[in-house]
């Protein structure tokens, strides 16, 4: 279970998160919509523990990470997995090594064992063969695959996947949709998807959280979500251009 | 309206603003740059040291350095050699060449001049390196991955600079003489013999250790400055650009700056 209570965050003079509260059950899959630049991104980097909080705190299993000695922090960290928006691969490192990446720094594996997780993981998302290859020569989607390989290589209880379908075509995007389901499936995990894509959250949401202001304004089933009063939360699911946020926004523009 | 706008930007309050936040860039660097080379050595002495990665690093800091270091004092050796038989001959005293080449090229020329161009091609390279795993998350993602950056990234390269450009400063003093060498046997007529032991006979162990310790801290300024720079850099490609730029020109300072402490030390002591 993941709690997160009363989480600020400021940038400089940018105060990016103002007190979320939110609560994650095991085995759910969450998924976090807001605009682009509210803040969902630096909320799953919390939930890493990459960044500290100004105030507030994320308990996993009611521990907080942020009171770890640096090593409790990283041995812990290896219970999570995150897909990043880029992939963010290592570039100067093979496939193979991307994926088995923990493996090879935090076990005393063996080089086959090694390449068996690996092998068996690529095959998790749909891939073979593309071992000895590096980043630089894969394809969007591919490198999103290979990016989610390495992220369950651990065998994580926890996987954020941060924006899993932005820049992908729609069928990749859905290639993407369907091994979140299915790492839900197999791994029993708790998932956490950052995303606008609406297509994408309906489809693997238990639940869906919306993000506004820093605030999470709206949490609910899809179809909750769908049913809405919220103004601001049916703008966001119909895409439309006019409505409370683009009005607030409008606001803020005039203000500076 | 265009005098209003001139009194905006000369005015006594954004001047001022403009120091003040460039003062607290300042600190902030400097800080930021103490407190990664804390961060290093505490790292270096306590975690286990990855040798592939720090062969890897070595290979790419001193070894590709070569071919630059050895033009770079190959014509600093002749130009000295030049010069100051120039000089000398205005006392008759052309034979003092060599002595005065081995002790500026051990002591002066040697550390600083390879310091400065592995500043230029190293710093920048690690600037722009680590900049680019910033701004793609690839740092983040280390760290998600349970490992330190600091002691997956820069340890390696920090230690591998300390030992290269120790290696390269013996190397440097070495290219430079010979440059000297081929001036002064070759120009100005200055026989082999006397060359090389009139250069060795004015060196004093003095002379080599302190350039050899000036090029140890040099190695550990550039690396750590250009990992700093490089981890934070954001914002694409402008601002791997400018991390670039900044660790070139911060190192560069640093190395002058620290050159002078150390002569001034060395002379008094």
């Amino acid at each position: 279970m993941i709690q997160i209570q009363g989480l600020h965050k400021w940038f400089g003079t940018q105060h990016v998160l103002r007190g979320v509260d939110l609560t994650i059950q095991e085995g759910e899959t969450v998924v976090i919509i807001g605009r682009s630049g509210c803040g969902k991104s630096v909320l799953l980097k919390h939930i890493m523990a990459i960044l500290e909080p100004d105030q507030g705190d994320i308990k996993i299993d009611g521990r907080s990470m942020f009171s770890m000695a640096p090593d409790e922090q990283d041995q812990f960290r290896l219970q999570l997995g995150m897909l990043f928006q880029g992939a963010a691969l290592f570039d100067s490192l093979t496939v193979r090594d991307n994926v088995g990446f923990s493996l090879i720094e935090h076990t005393k594996l063996s080089e086959n064992t090694v390449d068996e997780k690996v092998r068996e993981k690529l095959g998790l998302v749909g891939l073979e063969g593309v071992e000895e290859l590096m980043p630089a020569s894969l394809s969007g989607g591919m490198k999103k695959r290979v990016g989610l390989a390495r992220a369950i290589c651990n065998e994580p209880k926890i996987i954020l996947y941060d924006e899993p379908t932005t820049g992908l075509d729609p069928i990749n995007a859905d290639v993407i949709n369907d091994l979140i389901l299915r790492m839900q499936k197999q791994l029993k995990v708790i998932s956490i998807v950052v995303t606008h894509d609406m297509t994408s959250a309906y489809k693997v949401a238990d639940r869906i959280a919306m993000l506004y202001e820093g605030r999470i304004i709206a949490v609910g089933t899809p179809d909750e979500i769908r049913r809405s009063p919220d103004p601001v939360v049916q703008q966001f699911i119909t895409g439309s251009a006019h409505g409370p946020i683009t009005n607030h926004s409008k606001k803020e523009m005039e203000q500076l | 309206m265009e005098w209003r706008q001139l009194r905006k930007t000369v005015s006594v309050r954004s001047w001022l603003r403009d120091f003040g936040a460039g003062c607290i860039d300042i600190f902030k660097g400097a800080g930021g740059i103490s407190y990664l080379f804390a961060n290093t050595c505490v790292l270096m002495t306590s975690k286990k040291i990855r040798w592939k990665a720090t062969l890897d690093q070595m290979n790419k800091i001193g070894v590709m350095s070569l071919p630059l270091v050895f033009l770079t004092m190959l014509f600093t050796g002749m130009v000295l050699a030049l010069q100051s038989a120039y000089q000398l001959r205005l006392f008759s005293a052309e034979k003092f060449t060599s002595d005065l080449i081995s002790v500026s090229l051990c002591r002066e020329l040697g550390p600083v001049l390879t310091a400065m161009v592995v500043a230029g091609r190293v710093g920048a390279s690690i600037a722009a390196e680590l900049g680019t795993m910033k701004v793609t998350e690839q740092i983040d993602a280390l760290e998600s991955l349970a490992t330190n950056p600091v002691q997956y990234l820069v340890v390696p390269r920090f230690i591998a600079g300390l030992f290269m450009l120790f290696i390269l400063t013996i190397y440097a003093d070495v290219i430079g003489m010979f440059g000297g060498y081929l001036i002064s046997v070759f120009k100005l007529g200055m026989s082999s013999h006397m060359y090389i032991k009139r250069g060795i006979d004015a060196l004093m162990v003095k002379d080599v250790v302190t350039g050899l310790i000036k090029a140890f801290f040099f190695g550990g300024i550039i690396t750590v400055v250009g990992c700093y720079f490089g981890f934070n850099a954001r914002g694409g490609a402008e601002g791997v650009g400018r991390a670039t730029t900044l660790a070139v020109v911060v190192s560069l300072i640093m190395v002058i700056a620290s050159d002078a402490l150390f002569s001034a030390l060395f002379y008094f002591f």
